[in-house]
């Protein structure tokens, strides 16, 4: 049971996020991809908050988001995307995909502590 | 009236219309049924009953005739019998016809049958009268005479009574139908009237309601169309339209108010815009530039090619910026604009603060950027605005100001130091320069001793710098004496580039000669000073000389004894010109301590100094600084432990440090040692082994340890301090005191052979005539600065003579 789960296939990405949001005291676990991040979010009622890559193998992050909304049926986890770049396309399918966020890479954890608290409360 | 009231009234007027025209028609419909009642159940069968009186009066005409012609007595007792039924019959029926009588006439006529019908009656009562007696004959001529008459009268009135009624049955048929024409004629009239009143007032009140309802709709929407909310809809009644005109009117008044604001807000906004000295823009969905941008943006950027223009085109081309920041920043602005507001946050590292814009013709200008999110009421950033500052003319002043205030502090820092002293610490300084610059251009190859030698100049050169409080010099000094340092290692992690050196040292020299030509232009403190070159001139207490005057004036030149004490003064006083006490000649390093103490974490020592009368000459007064410098400041660095663990052995919190002055065996000898922790010895030797110095299965004594201390780049703090740490220390010492002639030893104080930690002292041993005993009058102590009264020791046979005290 965490609160918050990481999804990235970079294990730095995933060690410089989890970690700092651990060492901050909040509960933190990962998923490799899209397919084990979605495995995750089916396996465990006490996630708040997904901080979710974009590309990725197996599945892409936005494509797991979709499928959390739809074959889960979960509409009310906050989902955040970390990303290197942003379009309007991806923008779109985002909002249609209930998307709270975009955090382009690099992270910088003090921005971002405080509203993940609030969303992982 | 409102329209309220009207609709009311209309309503009322309908029921008062239709109740009166119900009224009107029930009370008809009474009246017409009485009238139907009296002719169906009056009249009409009076007419019948009239013209059953004629039958009736043949019955009785026939049962007279029947008892007439009875043929027995029987019969006739029968017929009589017949005949008075039949007569009340007649009777009876005339009566009603008496009672029904309509009018005068009926009832005259009524009365003439009643005579008749008396008179009928007694002729038959006559004609009776014969029967019964047996006077048939007399009976039948009565009954055809007087009966026939009389019946015959009777049956004209009856017969006219009939007609008269049947006149007056049809009559009252007729009346009844002119009343229930009448009747039905009025209802009409009254039904119609009042359909009539009530169209014609629904339609006034209808107008009344929609009139002024359509009014003010048409000229709200012309309102509303043509946005003039100077105009108001009049208002020329007070009902609930006049009231609604009146809120609408507030209502445009306030819109009038409000757009009158924002009219005057936006001139403001446009106004700012143009004429703010600074480029503000909004960036919209796809990190386009709006259109709308203040003026001065195009000043900043030299265009006026803005609008439409992509950001990253607009404001970071020719930036320098490298494509990976470049497509953060893209990103992040797409990532902002059309979401919630702590995207922005989330991404606002990303944002560059300032950059360096490369205009077309070629000059370079710097811009602070400023970027803010502006939101929406859901807390959605619709657009980013980002405000843009041409800061090159900012910071050049900066950069000027701040060159002035590092002026500033650099003439503080020399004003802190005497003018003798400064001159003797630049010419001391530009020497180990010369000497640096000498060993790089004669090593184009590395080489370890001229890298030690390199090394201990700076190292020397920095320390002195820092004990004059001379703070930004030996920052610069510090970064060569990195350098050395790195190239110092067992594996440099620099490579030996005589330009890069010869460089690095060209900032170091520049660095002095600002000093100096602070020193020299800002302070006009040119040369050494009235104190320096103490070689060539002295310094005189004007006090001394006039005693001196005064007493050779006044010595009684007969008096040998007194002429021979008067000589020793006068000589004493001469020989202790261009000198000073240690003290006085330490002072720099002493009073620098407590600072470095509070560095080091440790209690300001405290330095007890023992002169023995003597007074050192000043010419070595530089050299004695330098060695004392370190020896002084490794003492409170590496001697010296902190407070908590002094106190923890029983010792005060602030350390001692004691330095004594001798004349021994025909040498100065100045004597250091604190009450520290003492000599690291198990660490000396551990850092032996480590660089190789020596093996680790040498047999080797205390003494032998110790030495180590004086070979090149030997250090024993496990980090490298600010303060000294350098091990270059005792290397650099000997290196001074041998340029003097003199040497330097370690002795161990305590007996502690083999121990970890001993107590020790350094000897800096000098030839003896650097000092001056301020009492003695020993002439042979004089000291001759080209010629030593005795010949320099060799630094070795100091150390081998080391002792255990």
């Amino acid at each position: 049971m965490a609160r918050i789960l990481v999804v990235d296939d970079s294990s730095t990405v995933r060690d410089e996020v989890a970690g700092f949001l651990t060492k901050n005291g909040l509960d933190v676990a990962t998923a490799v991809d899209g397919k084990d991040g979605l495995a995750k979010v089916k396996a465990d009622a006490g996630l708040k908050l997904v901080v979710c890559d974009v590309n990725m193998p197996n599945m892409d992050g936005l494509t797991m988001v979709e499928k959390v909304r739809g074959e889960l049926g979960n509409k009310t986890i906050n989902v955040i995307m970390l990303t290197t770049e942003s379009s309007p396309a991806m923008k779109e399918r985002g909002k249609a995909a209930g998307i709270k966020g975009w955090i382009v890479k690099p992270f910088k954890g003090e921005a971002v502590l405080e509203t993940f608290r609030k969303l992982a409360g | 009236m409102t329209i309220r009231q009207r609709m009311t009234l209309l309503i009322i007027l309908t029921f008062v219309a239709i109740s009166s025209i119900g009224g009107y028609a029930v009370v008809q419909s009474r009246g017409s049924a009485a009238q139907v009642k009296r002719v169906t159940e009056g009249v009409v069968p009076s007419a019948l009953a009239s013209a059953d009186l004629v039958s009736q009066l043949k019955d009785v005409q026939l049962a007279t005739m029947t008892l007439v012609f009875a043929p027995d007595p029987n019969l006739v007792a029968q017929s009589k019998d017949k005949l008075a039924a039949k007569k009340a019959l007649l009777k009876g029926a005339l009566d009603l016809q008496a009672r029904q009588a309509d009018n005068d006439t009926q009832r005259g006529l009524v009365e003439q049958a009643r005579e008749s019908l008396a008179n009928y009656f007694a002729a038959i009562d006559d004609t009776t009268k014969f029967k019964l007696a047996g006077q048939t004959e007399m009976a039948q001529a009565y009954l055809f005479a007087s009966v026939a008459m009389y019946q015959a009268e009777l049956e004209g009135v009856v017969d006219t009574l009939r007609i008269e009624k049947n006149r007056s049955k049809d009559a009252a048929i007729t009346a009844l139908n002119g009343n229930l024409a009448t009747t039905t004629a009025a209802l009409s009239g009254v039904t119609i009237l009042a359909v009539t009143l009530l169209s014609l007032i629904g339609t006034l009140l209808y107008r009344q309601i929609t009139r002024p309802i359509s009014r003010m709709q048409s000229m709200m929407s012309e309102i509303a169309e043509s946005q003039d909310f100077t105009r108001r809809v009049p208002v020329d009644r007070m009902d609930e339209i006049g009231r609604s005109i009146v809120a609408f009117n507030a209502m445009i008044a306030k819109i009038q108010d409000g757009s009158a604001q924002l009219k005057q807000k936006t001139a403001d906004i446009q106004t700012m815009l143009q004429n703010m000295p600074q480029g503000i823009l909004t960036i919209t969905e796809g990190n386009r530039i709006h259109p709308e941008y203040s003026a001065y943006l195009e000043t900043i950027l030299e265009t006026r090619d803005i609008v439409g223009r992509g950001l990253m085109d607009l404001v970071f081309s020719d930036t320098g910026l490298g494509g990976d920041i470049l497509s953060q920043l893209e990103a992040a602005g797409s990532a902002c604009i059309g979401e919630d507001v702590m995207n922005f946050e989330f991404n606002e590292h990303l944002m560059v603060g300032e950059i360096e814009k490369t205009m077309p013709d070629g000059r370079v200008k710097i811009l602070d950027l400023n970027w803010s999110p502006i939101t929406d009421d859901e807390g959605k950033t619709v657009r980013l605005m980002l405000c843009l500052r041409d800061v090159t003319e900012l910071r050049k002043l900066a950069a000027e100001a701040n060159e002035q205030k590092r002026e500033l502090a650099i003439i503080g820092e020399i004003l802190a130091v005497s003018q003798e002293k400064f001159h003797e610490f630049l010419a001391g300084s530009m020497k180990f320069i010369d000497e640096n610059e000498q060993i790089i251009r004669h090593h184009p190859e590395p080489n370890a001793f001229a890298i030690a030698q390199l090394f201990r100049n700076m190292h020397t050169l920095k320390g002195n710098g820092r004990t004059y409080g001379l703070l930004h010099l030996s920052n610069v000094v510090h970064a060569a004496e990195q350098t050395y340092e790195q190239l110092r290692r067992p594996e440099p992690t620099l490579a030996w580039d005589q330009r890069l050196l010869w460089e690095e040292l060209a900032v170091v020299k520049a660095a002095l000669e600002r000093y100096a030509r602070i020193n020299e232009v800002s302070l006009g403190r040119k040369g050494p000073g009235r104190r320096g070159n103490a070689e060539r001139y002295l310094m005189v207490d004007r006090q001394h000389i006039q005693d001196s005057l005064h007493r050779l004036e006044t010595v009684n030149t007969g008096n040998l004894h007194e002429l021979v004490t008067v000589r020793d003064a006068v000589r004493r006083t001469l020989r202790l010109l261009g000198t000073e006490k240690v003290g006085e000649c330490l002072s720099p390093v002493i009073e620098s301590l407590p600072s470095l103490a509070r560095q080091l974490g440790k209690a300001a020592p405290i330095v007890a100094i023992e002169d023995g009368g003597y007074a050192l000459h000043n010419q070595a007064g530089g050299m004695l600084r330098n060695v004392f410098t370190h020896l002084i400041r490794n003492a409170v660095d590496h001697g010296l432990e902190a407070p908590a663990q002094r106190l923890m052995q029983g010792k005060p919190a602030a350390g001692t440090i004691e330095l004594r002055v001798a004349i021994d065996a025909g040498m100065l000898r100045i004597t250091l040692s604190d009450d520290g922790r003492g000599l690291a010895l198990g660490r000396i030797r551990g850092i032996g082994i480590e660089k190789g110095l020596i093996a680790g299965e040498d047999p080797l004594g205390d003494d032998d340890i110790a030495r180590l201390i004086f070979r090149p780049g030997f250090s024993t703090a496990t980090g490298v301090t600010e303060v000294s740490g350098r091990g270059v220390g005792m290397d650099a010492v000997q290196d001074f005191v041998k340029r003097e002639g003199g040497s330097v030893e370690l002795q161990f104080s305590d007996n502690a052979v083999g121990a970890d930690f001993r107590r020790f002292k350094i000897v800096v041993f000098l030839p003896a005539g650097l000092a001056v005993d301020t009492d003695s009058d020993d002439e042979q102590l004089a000291y001759h600065a080209d010629k030593p009264v005795l010949a320099p020791l060799e630094a070795g046979s100091g150390v081998s003579d080391l002792h255990v005290a």
